[in-house]
């Protein structure tokens, strides 16, 4: 395992880094990746408070660490620096609540109608706002019941099917929070594709990816989940058995963020990370030919497709536009490769809200120009943000190709 | 459809990559991170150590890169990069057989064959005198030494002119790219138009580092120029630098458009088809965040670029490597051999590389081709100190096209 701080002497300075970040673009606060990362670490002491706060602004998107073309991890070293400062500072009540989304669709979920009623209206968020921080303008997802395990209760496993009688792949859905309790249609979807491909799928026992923690600095409570599901999905690894995800943050997690931030290591992370693929990558790599032979009926759109940070964290490109381009009639707008700015619960806490909405706004300008009807990006958090300021519909990547699959 | 995978996302990878989506392949271009046309000046070197480059070239030993991949090749390139700057509105300036001589942020010369219009107008065959911008956020530029050192070399500069930038970054240093937002906002240059013109009285002419616009730079480089009623031109800068980051968006704007699959962050270890004896290569595997992955392809171009790159691995124990395939590489064994006793003579490292035919196929220790369907372009290629002759951008570009066309035919 490599340590983040030990990859600071291949970096030369060259400010590649510096020219790809968000949100050094819009705020002379934060004082760039390669400032506040590679180069500031030489100031730091492991016992000594650290010199200079301006880490703080740094939205974790991991744009830096993509770029860099020397294999620096800056983006992991300044989010490890950022839960240091969190940790030196007290970290306050919002962080903790804002960081749980599992808790709180559990505490939600059952009363639904009446949470997202709530958090509806205007006094609620002014009250939210004033009191926690919780920005009274950004987005906030709402919550859904029943809940995606409830729904597909005869998917649930604990372990994984004894595969000998079974000719079709098995493959395992890591749903996360948010298709379990925000937004489980969307689950549903995405079975259903994968069943028309072929696949048999299974929900493996699992907890909240654990990422939304982590980039508040509550690394332990992090590590905690983190476990958790190594230590649930393993033997699902084990057996051969792909684990597939729809959230492009929580696999991002499951594969990089375990081991280069949280820094898990051993075989059985190992294992994990190694067999997850976020759903598009998946179908783009593992059931090309069937998506080949399938005739789509033409969704007839124009689309702009905005492809989430976390994704490219991946380093698999964006594979879902291969499969977008197949789809008669839909025309797809490509976006410049820019951040939205959410980066997931950065934009909700009232001290970065207008940080992170002057980082989406040349993003959101564009999709103005663009004229289009509606917006595709596999983030669920660059949906919420990205509907909220352009007014526009938009969907999961696999709502459309469910739709070109008749399956809504 | 041939399947192509493009490794290296610098100059060669993405013009190859735009080039061989045109011609109908589909295309994967994969890189470890950005190439190094974001650091680099942003214009095209063909030949920089002579006023006239197509004069120059035709005399080179037939080993050189330009040799291999051939002038028509170099041609048609250029035509091709003219077809994609001309339908992004950046258009560059300059010719294949003279070359424009153009200052640096510290008032050094070079020669460079092709440049965008804004630093094209910098050339110092004009002899019209000029001025020199100081830009007071601005840290990584020069203009009183600039000018102290143009003057030396003859050239009449008339004075260095404090101009203000309000609303540029007060709390840290202003990095190009701060300055070049700013530039972008019409409403900021009219205000920035107001405060400068008062000082600008009798000056004609007038040089400032590379920050004039990013989005729409070259409207914004008229416009500017027009309510000023002064020649502008632009210097290039230290990295970030605006008119290699202008240009590789263009380039990778292009490719998103086609429908090329662009994959960022991981690192590529080519493999061999174990079914074809030896004789072909099947792709590589891409070292993704989840682990390793196979991209098949049915070709495969190398445009991972040399030492300073990636391309070329030199090792402690004196021995440099090829990064992807582990090809044999043309070198000195011993670091002794490496470098020269002095930093500004010629350093034999960088005639290190791969020995390629006509075709660009990496060649063996006997002369053979190595893969069938395996080609490399770009600063992988062994022959040319490009540093010294001034070649880069030219040899990025001629072997890219050849290997791309070979590869398709």
């Amino acid at each position: 395992m490599i340590q983040p701080r030990t990859t600071i002497d291949m970096c030369l300075k060259c400010n590649i880094c510096t020219a790809s970040c968000p949100v050094v673009a819009v705020t002379d606060l934060f004082l760039g990746p390669k400032a506040v990362g590679p180069q500031a670490q030489r100031f730091r002491h492991p016992r000594l408070p650290l010199p200079v706060d301006s880490v703080e602004w740094c939205s974790g998107c991991g744009t830096c660490s993509q770029v860099c073309p020397h294999g620096v991890a800056v983006a992991e070293l300044n989010i490890q620096t950022k839960a240091r400062l969190a940790e030196e500072h007290r970290i306050p009540l919002r962080d903790h609540l804002i960081s749980r989304p599992e808790l709180l669709g559990r505490i939600a979920s059952p009363v639904a109608p009446i949470a997202n009623y709530l958090l509806g209206m205007s006094l609620v968020r002014w009250i939210m706002e004033k009191s926690l921080g919780i920005s009274r303008k950004a987005p906030l997802p709402n919550f859904a019941r029943p809940p995606l395990r409830v729904r597909q209760a005869d998917k649930c496993v604990d372990r994984p099917p004894n595969s000998r009688f079974n000719s079709q792949e098995v493959v395992a859905y890591f749903h996360g929070c948010y298709s379990n309790y925000y937004e489980p249609e969307l689950g549903e979807l995405a079975i259903a594709i994968l069943e028309r491909l072929g696949c048999q799928v299974i929900l493996p026992p699992q907890v909240c990816c654990g990422l939304p923690l982590q980039s508040n600095g509550l690394f332990e409570a992090s590590r905690a989940y983190a476990n958790t599901n190594v230590a649930a999905l393993f033997p699902f690894a084990e057996q051969g058995i792909n684990i597939v995800g729809t959230s492009t943050s929580c696999t991002l997690s499951l594969k990089h963020d375990y081991r280069a931030i949280l820094g898990l290591h051993g075989d059985q992370i190992d294992a994990v990370a190694n067999a997850t693929y976020d759903f598009f990558e998946f179908i783009t790599t593992k059931h090309m030919d069937e998506l080949e032979n399938l005739s789509f009926t033409p969704v007839n759109a124009r689309a702009y497709y905005h492809p989430p940070c976390h994704l490219r964290g991946h380093g698999i490109g964006a594979p879902a536009l291969r499969v977008l381009q197949r789809i008669p009639a839909l025309q797809v707008c490509l976006s410049e490769s820019m951040c939205c700015g959410i980066t997931g619960t950065y934009g909700m806490k009232s001290e970065r809200h207008q940080v992170a909405y002057n980082v989406g706004e040349s993003l959101f300008d564009e999709i103005r120009e663009s004229q289009v009807d509606l917006i595709i990006s596999d983030s669920e958090t660059c949906r919420l943000w990205i509907e909220e300021y352009t007014g526009l519909p938009t969907y999961h990547p696999l709502e459309i190709l469910a739709r070109g699959m008749r399956l809504t | 459809m041939t399947e192509l995978l493009i490794i290296g996302a610098g100059l060669t990878g993405l013009f190859a990559a735009a080039l061989a989506v045109q011609r109908g392949a589909v295309v994967t271009l994969a890189a470890q991170g950005r190439g190094g046309l974001e650091i680099s000046h942003g214009c095209i070197d063909i030949w920089g150590k002579t006023k006239n480059p197509s004069r120059s070239l035709t005399r080179l030993h037939n080993n050189h890169p330009y040799s291999r991949a051939g002038l028509e090749s170099l041609r048609s390139a250029l035509q091709f990069l003219d077809e994609i700057t001309c339908a992004a509105n950046y258009p560059l300036s300059g010719s294949i057989s003279r070359n424009l001589h153009l200052p640096t942020a510290n008032g050094a010369l070079i020669q460079t064959a092709l440049a965008p219009l804004s630093i094209a107008q910098g050339n110092l065959a004009d002899v019209t005198p000029f001025a020199l911008a100081a830009l007071e956020p601005m840290r990584d530029f020069y203009p009183h030494l600039a000018a102290a050192n143009l003057r030396q070399f003859g050239f009449d500069v008339q004075a260095v002119v404090d101009l203000p930038l309000p609303g540029a970054p007060e709390k840290r240093d202003a990095y190009t790219l701060d300055l070049a937002y700013l530039f972008d906002d019409a409403g900021w240059r009219e205000e920035a138009v107001r405060e400068w013109k008062p000082r600008l009285t009798g000056i004609k002419r007038l040089g400032l580092p590379a920050v004039i616009g990013f989005r729409h730079h070259h409207e914004t480089f008229l416009d500017l120029q027009e309510s000023l009623g002064v020649t502008l031109f632009e210097i290039p800068t230290l990295p970030p630098s605006l008119p290699g980051i202008r240009l590789e968006r263009i380039l990778r704007r292009r490719l998103q458009e086609k429908g090329v699959l662009l994959i960022e962050g991981s690192r590529a270890v080519g493999q061999v088809d174990g079914r074809s004896a030896g004789t072909r290569v099947s792709g590589a595997v891409l070292h993704t965040a989840g682990g390793p992955r196979l991209y098949a392809a049915d070709v495969v171009l190398l445009a991972t670029g040399g030492v300073l790159h990636g391309g070329l691995i030199h090792r402690q124990d004196g021995h440099v490597q090829e990064s992807v395939f582990d090809l044999p590489v043309h070198y000195e064994t011993g670091r002794v051999h490496w470098t020269s006793h002095s930093p500004i003579q010629i350093q034999p490292f960088s005639h290190f590389g791969l020995h390629v035919d006509d075709c660009m196929q990496p060649l063996g220790t006997d002369g053979c081709v190595l893969f069938e369907n395996l080609f490399a372009a770009g600063g992988l290629i062994a022959g040319a100190d490009r540093a010294i002759e001034g070649s880069r951008q030219g040899i990025d570009l001629a072997t890219a096209f050849r290997a791309v066309e070979v590869a398709l035919a």
